[in-house]
């Protein structure tokens, strides 16, 4: 149990996928203006890539290394991915209307985010079991939803700063989230590995 | 090299393609789910790379944006101007589908001339500065001049002009209402025109004192302001978007606006009314006529009982909004009363029949001669032909009884009555000797058409002059043309000759005792007073109420509820009545009223059959104003130069004898730009002080 | 003429991920070192240049309903080239990039210029379009990095520019210093053309 503890701790707040690994830079800029919409990002992604993890694992396992298809890794992965997504969207839009008004339309930026293909692909690259695919998975997405959150809340406050021309949007959006990751960076230590 | 591997990977990846597109298949038809089409059409324009660059949730959420106006064409920042222009075409084929297009429009005029309470000094940003006390400026509602609105443009449609006012640029407006969200004083707003002619006082918006004491709420301050820079058909038009008789009106509205003007604490008020007539006889006269601007025809059918003016200002407003009123007028012309109440030395009947053609030219067809009970009824109109709602304008055409012996006999007439038949051009006999009772505006109009018909008139009113509900200028125009008035005194019996016919009137003094429910002091009889005058004709003008016999004819579930002042009875905003689709505005729900209050409670219905018939539920408009805020009402009069106010030219009394020309002339064109001049501009609590030598370069 | 025009917007007037906000996972991650950043941003330009033919050539016979699957299995099939050629020629380069060598796949640049340029332009200007804003690309992080390197190890490239004495600025190197050096850079990049 502590292991998995140990693994959460580490993927949410020491290697925080979002700013210690650069993973989903491009939604975390953009789904990051309002806090609403962080949220509801910060949602989908945790549902999706927790989807993501366990099949990827699956079609690593019993497909391509079965077949010994490795090298067909990345298309087989982002083919896989896209199916997914398009598929939680479509059952969500007809079973779970609610659900979806909170997080379907967050669901097409999943795609392209790099977050959910990396994870996928460290779990391969870690040789992580199903079991620890699944928490390590849902663990970095929660990890991702959190800086996303937080970064929403600084965000907000530009609203009413005064902030030189040349900076606005998103260049101020990297310094901010440098400074982010300068506070998780205070993490490290905490686990070791 | 064997050429296994290479077949099994082609194998896989051909399966696992076959099984992923197999389920998206079988899954997009189960799990179907309508969507609006022009979001489909959004979203082929965009990328569809779903980067999230835009601030939206993929190109789906982006897409779903643009189409309900929360994002501009240019939402995406990754493809540029190539994947906006894009956009903007599938957008404006969105666009078409809806009526008119949303802009920006400032609210407040004098942000410049509000002093300000204290010295802010902190973030150049009106957001923070509304954060403290709720800004520097000592109006609630005024523009901070900090320019947010022009920081969170993301059109670059706002620039700050002169004045550290916003400018919008209308071209470049899309109306995506990113403005109105950051302004913190709510001094901007987005609308269509359909909203503008839609629009009631709001307690968030400024709202100079006159604005606030017309019925009809109309702009005032901006016709006047377009008068005075030479464009008197833009203020024409202006006046159309609350009130669709500005040629009448200005003419016999008792301009309750005046008496708000904050002129009045310097010298006179503006005269506002004259200002209306002459900018609408220039149109009139001059021309071009005006091309009123239509929305998109909705194909939805109201039918308009009663062509009087409230009649024709529901008609005109629900056809500006692109429904298919039908006005059915029980007379052979349209008018109503203001045709045949008001006497032509007032309101000149071609005018009236150039202004009312105005509205039928629009595309509103009339049933002429159809009279509600006797040529259809509610039901019918509502069953047979098919309408969609009903507005109930029928007036107060019945003259009330005096509750005297002999106001039967031969040679009693009710004020009313007379007048129609004048109207009419059927006029009742008349003798030598009038008496008119009475002492609202159709008892004075009696008398002085009674005097142009060469007769000699008295008027009897049981309380003062001072009591007298008529528009004072027409008691002192009745004086000086002659009518003699006799105070304090009561009929009380009508005698018959040996013809038959009514020859002596007994009337008894009056005292003014307590003052009752109205504020006025009760009349009191003085015992043994009664004295006898001979008379020709007696006219009857105590007041008058709607004639609703038609009720009878109704079945039960048609039946609209009436008051016991026999007007109907409806919501006081929304004016429904008991039944959802009927509706009712002018004299037959406030009871005898003003001109310009029926064209105001017109267009209120108006507004509510609009949200009927568009399927909307029917509420009160948002955060009305209906009382007069006390802040817009209080004199802060300082520093304003006198200048007199410019008087109506208008026939002598020589020339108006025995005819019945119209006797006021209209202002000269030197005499309005001067009046226009004297108008303060106000704003809820600011005005201009320098107002008569600065010339408006805006508009 | 117009073949000039789309190759040399890449290197300033849309040079990503400044002034195309694209790609900046990678951008942020292979920017410690002068190597890495080459190394990615050739990768990117290969993909990119590749895709843009490709798709450009087919534009033609894609369904648009599909189009967007299509650009992906494209790009996805570029990248798998990329990350075979890399494994078996440069090892080291290779291991240092990692997972971001796939993550191409995912990088808005290739995807948004399939949709936003390949997709409507010939063969010839999707070729320029896609070198240019691959070698725009590449410049952009080789100057990132440079930065970085100079700060984090004194060496630009693996030469040693500092003096010995000089002491290493290890923020540069770590996470929180890409994302400041690359927000301060974006600033300068927008202060820089506002003055134009």
């Amino acid at each position: 149990m502590s292991k998995f503890l140990l693994m959460v701790i580490s993927a949410v707040l020491v290697k925080n996928i979002l700013l210690a690994q650069f993973l989903g830079n491009c939604p975390f800029q953009g789904t990051s203006k309002k806090m609403d919409t962080a949220m509801g990002m910060g949602m989908a992604v945790v549902f999706v890539l927790t989807l993501a993890g366990a099949i990827t694992w699956a079609v690593q396992t019993f497909v391509l290394e079965a077949f010994d298809l490795v090298y067909l890794q990345t298309i087989v992965f982002i083919l896989v991915i896209a199916t997914l997504v398009q598929f939680v969207e479509m059952f969500m839009k007809k079973a779970m209307p609610p659900l979806y008004r909170a997080l379907g339309i967050f669901l097409p930026l999943i795609t392209t985010n790099c977050a959910v293909l990396g994870v996928c692909l460290l779990n391969i690259q870690y040789e992580y079991n199903f079991v620890n695919s699944v928490v390590f998975s849902f663990a970095s997405a929660a990890g991702f939803g959190l800086a996303l959150v937080l970064f929403a809340g600084i965000r907000e406050r530009f609203a009413i700063s005064r902030i030189p021309k040349s900076l606005e949007g998103t260049a101020l959006g990297l310094v901010t989230a440098g400074l982010m990751a300068l506070a998780f960076w205070g993490f490290t230590g905490m686990v070791k590995g | 090299m064997s050429i296994t591997p290479i077949i099994i990977a082609v194998a896989m990846m051909f399966g696992l393609g076959i099984v992923c597109s197999l389920l998206l298949a079988v899954a997009s038809k189960v799990f179907f789910v309508e969507e609006d089409p022009r979001i489909a059409m959004v979203e082929e324009a965009l990328m569809g790379a779903n980067c999230g660059g835009c601030g939206f949730a993929g190109c789906n959420a982006a897409a779903e944006a643009v189409v309900a106006g929360k994002a501009g064409a240019n939402v995406c920042v990754a493809g540029g101007p190539a994947i906006a222009a894009r956009v903007g075409a599938a957008i404006g084929q969105a666009v078409d589908l809806d009526a008119e297009p949303k802009v920006a429009v400032l609210n407040c005029r004098g942000s410049y001339r509000v002093n300000e309470r204290f010295d802010y000094q902190g973030i150049q940003d009106c957001r923070a500065a509304a954060l403290y006390w709720d800004g520097a400026k000592e109006c609630g509602m005024s523009c901070l001049g900090l320019g947010t609105c022009k920081s969170v443009c993301p059109f670059g449609a706002i620039e700050m002009g002169p004045d550290h006012m916003p400018v919008i640029n209308t071209n470049l407006c899309v109306g995506c209402g990113t403005c109105v969200k950051n302004c913190p004083h709510h001094v901007l707003h987005l609308e269509t025109l359909s909203e503008r002619l839609l629009a009631f006082n709001r307690t968030d918006e400024c709202v100079p004192p006159c604005r606030q004491l017309c019925p009809a709420q109309i702009d005032i301050p901006r016709y006047i302001r377009y008068i005075k820079n030479g464009m008197p058909l833009a203020a024409v038009e202006t006046i159309k978007e609350r009130n669709c008789m500005p040629l009448s009106i200005g003419r016999v509205c008792p301009h309750p606006c005046e008496d708000a003007c904050r002129r009045r604490f310097v010298d006179e008020a503006v005269n506002i009314n004259h200002l209306k007539r002459y900018a609408a006889d220039i149109e009139m006269y001059q021309g071009p006529t005006l091309n009123i601007r239509v929305a998109r025809n909705t194909g939805k059918r109201v039918a308009v009982i009663g062509g009087g003016p409230a009649g024709l200002s529901t008609a005109f407003f629900l056809r500006r909004l692109g429904h298919s009123p039908e006005i059915f007028e029980m007379m052979p012309k349209l008018g109503g009363m203001t045709r045949y109440g008001i006497p032509e030395y007032r309101l000149p009947k071609k005018i009236l029949d150039w202004e009312c053609q105005q509205v039928v030219n629009l595309g509103v067809p009339v049933h002429y001669g159809k009279k509600l009970g006797e040529d259809m009824t509610i039901q019918s109109l509502r069953e047979d032909d098919g309408f969609e709602a009903i507005m109930l304008g029928i007036g107060c055409w019945t003259s009330s009884a005096m509750r005297c012996d002999g106001e039967d006999l031969p040679g009693v007439f009710g004020g009313i009555t007379f007048l129609i038949g004048q109207g009419l051009n059927k006029p009742l006999p008349l003798g030598k000797k009038v008496v008119v009772i009475g002492g609202g505006n159709t008892a004075i109009d009696c008398a002085r058409t009674s005097l142009r018909r060469g007769a000699d008139v008295t008027l009897l009113y049981r309380r003062t002059r001072k009591e007298m509900p008529a528009n004072m200028i027409e008691i002192v125009e009745a004086e000086r043309e002659g009518v003699k008035f006799h105070f304090l005194a009561a009929p009380t019996k009508i005698y018959a000759n040996k013809d038959g016919n009514a020859a002596q009137l007994e009337y008894i003094r009056m005292e003014l005792g307590e003052p009752d429910a109205s504020g006025r002091r009760r009349p009191v009889p003085i015992e043994g007073s009664n004295t006898i005058m001979e008379v020709d004709n007696i006219l009857s003008a105590i007041g008058q109420r709607a004639d609703l016999s038609f009720a009878a004819k109704e079945a039960e579930e048609y039946r609209v509820e009436t008051t016991k002042w026999s007007t109907f009875a409806a919501n006081e905003q929304t004016l429904q009545t008991n039944i959802p689709f009927v509706f009712t505005s002018g004299d037959v729900f406030t009871g005898p009223q003003t001109v310009v209050k029926a064209l105001g409670t017109g267009r209120r219905a108006a507004r509510a059959i609009h949200l009927f018939v568009t399927g909307q539920e029917v509420t009160a408009p948002p955060s009305e104003l209906l009382k007069p805020t006390p802040e817009a009402l209080i004199p802060h009069i300082t520093g304003v130069a006198e200048e007199p106010r410019a008087h109506m030219p208008e026939l002598t009394i020589a020339e108006r004898s025995l005819n019945f020309k119209e006797v006021e002339l209209g202002l000269k064109p030197g005499q309005a730009d001067r009046e226009s001049q004297r108008c303060l501009q106000c704003g809820n609590v600011c005005f201009d002080q320098s107002a008569f030598d600065e010339l408006f370069v805006e508009a | 003429m117009r073949f000039f025009q789309e190759l040399t917007k890449g290197f300033w007037k849309e040079i990503p991920p400044f002034r195309l906000v694209l790609g900046l996972c990678p951008a942020l991650a292979v920017s410690d070192l002068c190597s890495k950043a080459i190394g990615m941003g050739l990768a990117v330009t290969f993909v990119l240049v590749c895709s843009n033919v490709l798709i450009s050539a087919m534009r033609n016979v894609i369904p648009p309903k599909v189009r967007i699957a299509m650009f992906i299995i494209i790009v996805a099939t570029f990248v798998v080239i990329v990350e075979m050629v890399t494994h078996a020629f440069v090892y080291p380069l290779y291991q240092q990039l990692g997972i971001f060598i796939p993550l191409i796949v995912v990088n808005c640049i290739p995807l948004g210029r399939a949709e936003a340029f390949a997709n409507k332009n010939g063969v010839m200007l999707s070729f320029a379009d896609g070198l240019g804003l691959g070698l725009g690309y590449t410049i952009a992080l080789f100057v990132l990095a440079a930065i970085r390197e100079v700060l984090a190890v004194g060496t630009i490239y693996g030469y040693q520019v500092m003096a010995s004495s000089f002491k290493p600025f290890l923020f540069a190197k770590e996470a929180p210093g890409a994302f400041v050096f690359l927000g301060i850079l974006l600033g300068l990049m927008n202060l820089a053309s506002s003055k134009k």
